[in-house]
């Protein structure tokens, strides 16, 4: 069973692109650098040069490292081009040069066969793209942590504790994280507030309707969202039930494989995406509700990762048949639930998981906008990525980092005092950006805004 | 001097980090929106502010070695297509809005801004940037300059050389000049304007003052569906002869029609064989009457469906299948040329009727995407090229619909400029005479010829000949042996001539 | 060869290339010079063999329309012939439904207006109807409309000349939308005969609008409450969506009242309409405005006063007021000063106006396109020339640096001799360089017009 996507296929997705550049305001690290190799029109343009056999070089494997994924560029192309197919090919080149189109180059400076040479001859020496053990060991660690909330937990507990005996400032004012990696330092500055010890941090499997029954639904907990942010899977069970569903909560379940696809480790991914099917299909629910934009979009997208295993690209496609993100879900079920008031002006920063992956955007927007006293603006770079994006911020963290920046002061100039937003990750970034500025700007996901308003919990 | 040993000298002048060299990053480079010309340059550097550019120029003017600026690279005549053997400037770092001065109705920009941009900047203080091409949200308003670029609204409301009134430039030769105060008051010679449309090859722009519009307060869109193009050409025509001259009158046949369907989804009348977008803006009390003329005049013409949006969101959506049109035939074909002819809009019948029978004979597809009310034709010529002998019938019957266009009276572009890739056709529009006098413009700003050189012209005058006395063409320009033709002067057009006066 | 029968070889060459050839006489001189020959080709092809001949025989050349502009800039410093363009004065073609006109270049703007509005169309450019296509091309001239419409370079669409060397060349065409090649036709606008001679000349035309309305405004009072205020009207007036077509301003004394008149054209519904609005628009910035307006001016009959007694608004007009789109000549008895800003200045500009009269003692008369940013001021020609240049100088100084400038249209040689060493009659030009490139180019024997601007 081949990992990747065949070339031809490929070409024909690269293919679909006619160079137009609408894709170029839209991409964040195009309005970062405003470098076409840093642009999705670049990097296809890069893809389809490795496709007819160029060596990856360093440089290139860089562009592709510094894509967040947002597919922004995918809302943006009137061409259709399939940009995540593209981008999660040449990751998986970047993750394993050997099984790149052109192969690993031999070890020579300059390839023989460099069809992509300029006649200039002016070729940087395009030797085995293999990233800095740094890079590597930080991406391994990554790999090694986030999907598996067990071990996120046990990890995090000593930051946790730092956090809440202000080590971290102290930590922050050294330096010293920034010295040992970069990495190390803004996982240090994104880490969220420990999260309060809610009274029983595990749910329940199976929390009941109120009211008549409307549905049965099973709940995606999530990797980041259950360690760091379980009150948000609470209120999402809440606003179910409130709504009248049966929430069924699978025990055994795992990463989804998200962080995984989205980084081109395929392997993997579809190691964590076949345990998912698996617990869902024994879990007999109506639809599978999903409150991560990332992971929503990854289920949705299981029916491609698994087409060509015969054994399971059935069960993919009907798993990922059954995926609805929330508020998706929530608005196409209609309210029963009597909401309360919120005073309190909004800012709803779309998730690019959820607003360009899924194209989400009017659904939450819809659930917030009719709740009493909630004022709704929108941002004017909405449609731009945070630069969260999954582990991004991690890997790249100067990128991600003036990207926060330029996020934080849409927020502030927005007038919002709340950014409500469909993903742990973007509303980590953003109320880490804020708080570097001695800003407070409350962050919450759209579950527990729907639960402060249904419920009365206060947040 | 070798360009590898402008490497250094250029990375001290932008920093290591804006100049590329890796050939696969250079590559990416290699054509504008118009992928079937491509070239990549030897070089390629970023510059961040005049001062650089400016100094850049000057290392490629003491080498000799050509040069070629690019904006957005959204081009649709490869005007910015490089040079293998030159240096590739890209402008998209400079990018910032220097000024909005909303009571002079004036924004100082730099070039790599997009043109969607000066209107953003603009919309706080109720004005806007009247040039809208369909590129908008990426093109940029250094790219807008140099191809005189056009758009939906410049129906009503002019073209970027009504709207632009400075430039700083960059001559050829490295000097950083200034072309018009800003004011909109000639001075002399009006070299802003020549400037303007000049395709990048008499010197490269740093800085722009623009016009801004004031906005309209009321806008009104209409869009009918017809049965054939030719009812609703009967409309346009109708609506000038009344005396309205509405902001944009535009017409989408109906594989455009199920291009931009496809694409966006803007929910154009099924089935339609041509939709007319017309849209009226001014005084609320002006636009109210020209509306009801507009509404009976579209409708005697036998307007199947009819729409009217006021409000910006609905006016969104239905341009929203008009802009994307381009890009969208990407969808019908694997391939295709887009055109750019214009023609008395009193002859669009005729011309269009011809383009039809071209398609029909040829057995190649158009599809037509068009400005009515001004008469310029934007033919997309779709091929696959797969198909052996494909490419060169589709680029058989371009040529065709140009010459048409001439023959009526009309241009081989009204917006995308000549480029590299019509420069050919330049002889059918404009004799020896009249290029040659273009030359004198060029040999005046650039008289090395290293600016954006092969561009618009099919063969370059030397600067070095006298000026001012009416020679017989080379035999050898005659005869398309252009390499043979510099030989009087002892260069080859590639390298530049050598300045004698 | 000796100087007499070079000339009678000229002559013969002219009278071969040309069937209207005379010799020129007092009223033909330009500036001090009385031309050998006044030659009136009938189309592009004579006027082709006349240049052809010119420069065969290295005779400089000055092109005329109606001529009543040969006065300005610098008198060039040779003229050997004038070449009359007023035997070409044809509407060649009128493509009513394509909005555009091909016209011959001696055609004069009156003539070519009569035609045009059988078709009820107009060339959108309020010049003296006197004035011919060319003389208007070449002096760049525009009225109170270039508020809307620009001015001849944004309405001119295709071009025809003849170049110094007599080589006849094209550009543009007769599309209204159309960027094939260089724009020679920007070139020569605004070229004043120095680069070649304009010989037909196509134009983007409008409808003629169903109705117009003039809204006029004065305000007297002190300075620079006073500039303030109608600066802040003519700003006002050219940034409201009301689109108006022309904002004009005029001050026809030092210290006297300051007229801001708007013009506005469309519908006969809507101009009624717009024009209240306008009037509406006009009193709320006297109202707002913190003027101590000092003394009441004559009223004008169906004046309305809206601030006191000092400002007043003239009810909506359907006819121009006194002066409008007057362009001033100049000439001997007026010195003529183009000043032009961006309009944010406008204030400071007039501010500066007065400024520069209170001190050098000159009585100014100021008119022109406040909104458009291009204001014409007069000055009595009598003046000491130091004084004058004392004057030009101060305003020069007030305008922001490159954001406008003060050109000397018509001055007498006292005062272009004073300014020789201080900015000239242009002051500051842009792309100064590249103009002389242009003029070595297209005309490398400077026999065209030599010497109208410092670089031609």
């Amino acid at each position: 069973m081949s990992e990747q996507p065949s070339t031809d296929h490929l070409k024909d997705v690269a293919g679909d692109c006619v160079h137009c550049g609408f894709c170029l305001p839209a991409c964040p690290t195009y309005q970062l650098w405003g470098e076409e190799m840093d642009s999705p029109r670049g990097r296809i343009h890069l893809v389809s040069q490795l496709l007819d056999g160029a060596p990856l070089t360093p440089a290139t494997a860089t562009h592709f490292d510094r894509c967040l994924g947002c597919m922004a560029c995918m809302t943006a192309c009137p061409s259709g081009v399939q940009y995540d197919q593209l981008i999660e090919a040449a990751r998986g080149w970047t993750e394993h040069p050997d099984q790149a189109p052109a192969g690993p180059p031999a070890r020579a400076d300059a390839p023989a066969d460099a069809p992509a040479a300029s006649p200039a001859a002016i070729s940087a020496p395009a030797r085995f793209a293999r990233r800095s053990l740094r890079d590597r060991t930080t991406r391994a660690a990554i790999f090694a942590v986030f999907p598996y909330p067990a071990r996120l937990r046990a990890l995090t507990a000593p930051l946790r504790m730092a956090q809440r005996t202000g080590l971290d400032k102290w930590l922050a004012g050294s330096g010293l994280p920034a010295k040992v990696s970069p990495a190390a330092e803004a996982a240090l500055r994104l880490a969220p507030p420990s999260a309060k010890r809610t009274a029983g941090q595990r749910l329940p499997e199976r929390v009941a309707a109120r009211g008549p029954r409307r549905a049965v639904v099973g709940m995606l907990t999530g990797c980041v969202q259950s360690v760091f942010f379980p009150q948000v899977n609470a209120a999402t069970a809440r606003v179910l039930a409130a709504e009248g569903c049966d929430v069924i909560i699978p025990r055994g379940q795992g990463c989804c494989g998200a962080l995984s696809g989205h980084s081109g480790r395929h392997a993997e991914a579809m190691r964590f995406a076949r345990a998912t099917i698996e617990t869902f299909e024994q879990a007999g629910v109506d639809a599978i509700v999903v409150n991560s934009a990332g992971c929503g979009s990854a289920m949705k997208d299981y029916e491609r990762l698994l087409a060509d295993d015969p054994t399971w690209a059935a069960r993919a496609t009907a798993l990922s048949g059954r995926v609805r993100d929330l508020a998706e879900f929530l608005a196409g079920l209609g309210p029963v639930a009597p909401r309360h008031p919120v005073p309190v002006t909004a800012a709803y920063h779309d998730a690019c998981h959820l607003g360009h992956a899924q194209r989400i955007t009017r659904q939450p927007r819809e659930l917030l906008g009719a709740i009493p006293e909630l004022r709704l603006v929108e941002l004017p770079d909405a449609g731009t990525c945070c630069g969260s994006a999954g582990v991004y911020n991690l890997l790249q963290p100067q990128a991600a980092r003036e990207l926060a920046v330029r996020k934080a002061d849409s927020v502030l100039a927005s007038g919002a005092e709340l950014v409500i937003s469909a993903n742990p990750g973007c509303t980590l970034q953003i109320s880490a950006e804020l708080a570097q500025r001695g800003k407070v700007i409350a962050t919450a996901h759209t579950a527990e805004i729907l639960d402060a308003s249904i419920n009365g919990r206060p947040r | 001097m070798t360009i590898s040993s402008l490497v250094p000298r250029m990375s001290r002048i932008c920093g290591p980090g804006n100049v590329v060299t890796d050939p696969l990053e250079l590559r990416t480079y290699e054509c504008d929106g118009l992928t079937s010309h491509r070239a990549t340059p030897a070089l390629v550097v970023l510059p961040c502010d005049a001062g650089q550019v400016a100094a850049v120029v000057r290392e490629c003017a003491a080498a000799g070695i050509p040069f070629v600026a690019r904006g957005s690279g959204t081009g649709l005549s490869g005007g910015a297509v490089p040079r293998e053997d030159g240096v590739l400037i890209v402008m998209s770092k400079m990018r910032r809005v220097l000024e909005v001065d909303p009571l002079a109705r004036r924004a100082i920009v730099e070039p790599g801004v997009t043109n969607l941009a000066v209107t953003q900047a603009a919309a706080p203080y109720g004005l806007f940037y009247a040039p809208d091409p369909s590129s908008q949200v990426v093109c940029s308003v250094g790219g807008n300059v140099a191809e005189n670029s056009g758009g939906a609204h410049c129906l009503k409301h002019g073209f970027t050389v009504n709207h632009v009134t400075g430039l700083e430039v960059v001559t050829p030769s490295g000097e950083l000049t200034w072309l018009g105060d800003g004011t909109g008051v000639p001075l002399g010679y009006d070299l802003l304007g020549a400037f303007t449309g000049s395709e990048g090859t008499l010197g490269i722009v740093t800085k722009v003052v623009v016009k801004l519009t004031v906005a309209p307060q009321a806008v009104h869109l209409v869009l009918a569906g017809y049965a054939t193009l030719a009812e609703g050409g009967r409309a346009v025509s109708d609506i000038i002869a009344a005396g309205i001259v509405p902001a944009a009158i535009e017409m989408m046949d109906a594989l455009s029609i199920e291009a931009a369907e496809a694409a966006v989804a803007c929910g154009y009348p099924q089935g339609a064989g041509a939709v007319l977008l017309v849209e009226l803006d001014g005084p609320a009390t002006e636009v109210e009457a020209e509306l009801a003329t507009v509404m009976k005049i579209i409708e005697a013409a036998g307007a199947t469906e009819v729409r009217t949006a006021d409000d910006p969101a609905q006016r969104f959506a239905i341009w929203k299948g008009r802009k994307a049109a381009f890009a969208a035939v990407g969808r019908l074909a694997p391939a295709y040329i887009v055109q750019d002819g214009v023609v008395p809009r009193t002859a669009l019948g005729d011309v269009l009727a011809r383009i039809s029978a071209l398609s029909a004979s040829s057995g190649i597809r158009v599809a037509n995407v068009f400005h009515a009310g001004d008469g310029n034709l934007h033919p997309l010529v779709l091929y696959n090229d797969a198909v052996p002998g494909e490419a060169a019938r589709a680029e058989e019957v371009s040529g065709a619909i140009l010459d048409a266009c001439i023959e009526y009276g009309g241009s081989i572009t009204g917006e995308h400029g000549v480029g590299v890739d019509k420069s050919r056709y330049m002889p059918r529009m404009f004799s020896d005479d009249d290029l040659d006098t273009m030359q004198l413009l060029r040999c005046a700003f650039d008289p090395a010829s290293l600016c954006n050189p092969g561009k618009v012209f099919p063969t370059p005058r030397l600067c070095g000949e006298v000026p001012g006395h009416h020679r017989a063409p080379h035999p050898a320009v005659v005869s398309g042996d252009a390499a043979a033709a510099g030989g009087d002067q002892g260069t080859a057009p590639q390298s530049p001539p050598m300045e004698i006066f | 060869m000796s100087a007499r029968l070079s000339a009678a070889a000229a002559g013969k060459a002219l009278a071969a290339a040309c069937d209207s050839v005379r010799p020129g006489t007092a009223d033909d001189a330009v500036g001090a010079i009385v031309p050998s020959f006044v030659a009136a080709p009938s189309s592009t092809a004579q006027a082709s063999a006349l240049l052809r001949a010119c420069a065969e025989h290295d005779l400089a050349v000055v092109p005329r329309g109606s001529g009543s502009r040969l006065g300005w800039g610098a008198p060039p410093a040779r003229c050997d012939v004038v070449v009359d363009m007023l035997r070409m004065g044809a509407v060649i073609e009128h493509a009513a439904g394509d909005l555009v006109a091909r016209v011959q270049a001696g055609a004069r703007m009156a003539d070519v207006a009569s035609v045009l509005a059988k078709a009820g169309q107009e060339i959108a450019l309020d010049v003296p109807g006197g004035a011919t296509i060319g003389g208007v091309l070449a002096d760049a001239l525009a009225g109170p409309r270039r508020l809307r419409y620009g001015t001849p370079r944004d309405l001119l669409i295709g071009i025809t000349v003849v170049r110094a060397d007599g080589m006849v060349a094209h550009s543009g065409g007769k599309v209204v939308k159309n960027v094939a090649g260089y724009d020679i036709g920007k070139l020569f606008t605004g070229s004043a005969g120095t680069l070649g001679l304009i010989t037909e000349a196509t134009f983007r035309l409008h409808p003629l609008p169903a109705a117009r309305a003039w809204v006029t405004a004065r305000v007297q009072g002190t300075s620079p409450e006073v500039t303030t205020m109608a600066a802040a009207m003519a700003a006002a007036a050219a940034n409201s969506p009301l689109v108006a077509s022309a904002v004009e301003l005029d001050r026809l004394a030092s210290g006297g009242p300051i007229s801001v008149g708007v013009l506005l054209e469309g519908s006969a519904d809507g101009v009624a309409a717009r024009a209240e609005e306008m009037k509406g628009l006009l009193s709320a910035v006297i109202r707002s405005g913190d003027a101590v307006i000092r003394s009441s001016d004559e009223a004008a009959p169906g004046a309305e006063v809206v601030h006191g007694a000092h400002a007043m608004i003239t009810a909506p007009a359907s006819a121009a007021p006194d002066c409008w789109g007057w362009v001033p000549l100049g000439g001997d008895d007026a010195t003529l000063l183009r000043v032009s800003f961006w309009v944010s200045a406008l204030a400071v500009v007039l501010e500066a106006i007065e400024a520069a009269a209170r001190e050098t003692g000159l009585r100014p008369f100021v008119m022109g396109s406040a909104g458009a940013g291009a204001l014409y001021v007069m000055l009595p020609a009598a003046e000491a020339p130091g004084v004058a240049a004392r004057f030009v100088g101060l305003v020069r100084a007030a305008i922001p640096a490159g954001r406008g400038g003060a050109v000397l249209l018509s001055a007498r040689a006292p005062l272009r001799a004073a300014l020789a060493d201080d900015g000239g009659l242009a002051g500051s030009t842009p792309g100064l360089a590249l103009m002389r490139a242009v003029k070595d180019q297209f005309d490398p024997g400077h026999r065209m017009a030599p010497g109208r601007f410092t670089w031609a």
